[in-house]
């Protein structure tokens, strides 16, 4: 199942999740403000040395975590200089978009590989998420395993009847598919239903002040980063604006 | 007749099951042992859900790696614990017949496994009901028409008596103790050594991933030492020791051995 964190001691894993996600923002930013492969391709692997030697991940599991972007990608490279003309800056035009999108994937990898579900929630929460939006992401992310759980149960109990899944065209295995999703959302409703009334039972939102047994702090080290991350991206929006750095005007034929 | 041969399985470098002999033919066996002990992992082994690692597992000279789950399933019928697994159709007929009308049959033979299973546990008139709105008991009986109108020699049942009040239970053992008679062969997963003893020809333990026990059901409460595994005898067995009867399994017969000794 998809679970991205890994249990290090790097110096990602020691910052404020505030810190992080706040970080996470504006690679996504700064990967947008630019759209010269060369420079993309670059910032891409800046992201990958930052993952090995900030977050204490491998390349290859990195790579292992992008890896099934890999057809997106795939489909990006090969439309662009097919729909795009000149053909060579289509081609260009689909380097940088890959290499965008990897960065996104990467820059969102590095938040999630060094933030444990619990930090990132109230990570958020403490960035003014309303409590109970927190607390459904953290419910709706536990239940991912347990539901994957229980549809394994269903195939089997319905291949148990006789059920081939792998057999016949779309359509016909779309219909066979009744069979597993309308038990797995009937024990989800009957699931979410329960776990309503548990909360209640303990008293969810009757005190509209909560207090947290684990707090957040900021260390002297967590301001020294934002601020750092920050000036970097002052800088990066002059070179891009001021200096038209990293910015190349495909679109000028007009297409 | 199933055989299974010194079979291997494991998962994520974990050792589930670790070499397990078994035979077993139209008899009633429990299968029981701790959480974790690989009780359910060696059943979906038995109509091949799990393919062995190492050894092998032979259902009527059927190798389970050479057939698949659908071909089996017309010798091994596996009811799962929760019977909400399974149930998607609108109402209990159509929910039967969606294992017979999976094995390719007519129509007409359709019908008539369904009728048939529907009969053998009790739930004539329920046809046209939704299967969600039946009752603990029934909902487990329905599961069991669902599989037995596949007409399997053997039927695997994961629980099916845990969370059913006394009377759902009772005739969950009715349904159980006519199949037996019928001719099926009957592998009951259970907790629950009250029904071992009241089912149970004969028990088989698990534990660690290794039988450690396996024989008849009275030397299993009187000869094997079940405390040490965490099981506890069933009173009725105590009852019957304490009075000097040896191995009872329930209270008619405690009562005629009373009788017989008086």
């Amino acid at each position: 199942m998809a679970q991205f964190y890994i249990k290090r001691r790097s110096f990602l894993h020691s910052l404020d999740p505030r810190v992080k996600i706040i970080g996470m923002l504006i690679g996504i930013f700064t990967l947008m403000l630019f759209n010269e492969p060369l420079l993309l391709i670059g910032l891409f692997t800046a992201l990958l040395i930052m993952g090995k030697f900030l977050a204490g991940a491998d390349f290859s599991y990195q790579f292992k975590l992008l890896k099934p972007l890999l057809p997106i990608v795939i489909i990006t490279l090969v439309v662009w200089p097919v729909i795009y003309k000149p053909r060579i800056e289509g081609f260009f035009i689909g380097i940088s978009y890959s290499a965008r999108l990897l960065g996104f994937a990467l820059v969102t990898f590095l938040l999630l590989m060094t933030t444990t579900q619990k930090d990132l929630v109230l990570g958020f929460v403490k960035l003014g998420l309303p409590y109970e939006l927190g607390l459904t992401l953290t419910i709706s992310i536990r239940y991912i395993p347990t539901l994957y759980g229980i549809a394994g149960t269903i195939i089997d109990a319905q291949r148990s009847r006789g059920l081939e899944l792998e057999k016949g065209n779309i359509l016909v295995r779309l219909k066979k598919m009744s069979a597993v999703l309308i038990p797995l959302i009937v024990t989800s409703l009957k699931t979410a239903h329960e776990l309503s009334i548990a909360l209640e039972s303990r008293a969810f939102g009757a005190s509209k002040k909560r207090t947290y047994l684990r707090d957040l702090k900021m260390t002297k080290r967590d301001y020294a980063f934002l601020i750092a991350m920050v000036a970097c991206f002052m800088i990066a929006v002059y070179a891009r604006y001021a200096l038209g750095f990293g910015y190349v005007n495909f679109y000028r034929g007009g297409a | 007749m199933i055989v299974v041969e010194d079979l291997h399985f494991g998962y994520n470098g974990k050792n589930v099951l670790r070499g397990i002999d078994f035979k077993m033919g139209r008899e009633i066996v429990a299968l029981v042992g701790p959480n974790g002990s690989g009780k359910t992992t060696f059943a979906k082994h038995l109509n091949g859900l799990l393919k062995p690692l190492k050894g092998k597992v032979v259902v009527d000279g059927l190798d389970t790696r050479e057939h698949t789950v659908a071909e089996l399933s017309k010798k091994v019928g596996y009811v799962f614990q929760n019977p909400e697994h399974m149930f998607f159709e609108e109402n209990v007929f159509r929910e039967v017949a969606f294992g017979p009308r999976n094995l390719g049959l007519s129509e007409e033979d359709v019908e008539k496994r369904v009728r048939w299973a529907i009969k053998a546990v009790g739930l004539e008139g329920f046809e046209e009901r939704s299967p969600y709105s039946l009752s603990g008991g029934e909902k487990q009986r329905l599961a069991i028409a669902c599989i037995l109108a596949m007409k399997p020699d053997y039927l695997i049942l994961d629980e099916p008596t845990t969370g059913l009040d006394a009377r759902a239970e009772r005739e969950v053992v009715s349904v159980i103790r006519s199949l037996q008679r019928e001719g099926h062969g009957i592998l009951l997963i259970t907790h629950d050594m009250d029904l071992v003893v009241r089912l149970a020809e004969r028990v088989v333990l698990l534990h660690g991933g290794e039988k450690v026990f396996d024989g008849s059901t009275e030397e299993f409460f009187t000869e094997f030492d079940v405390e040490s595994y965490g099981l506890e005898k069933p009173e009725v067995v105590k009852l019957g020791e304490r009075l000097g009867l040896g191995f009872t399994r329930n209270l008619d017969e405690i009562i005629l051995k009373l009788e017989g000794r008086a």
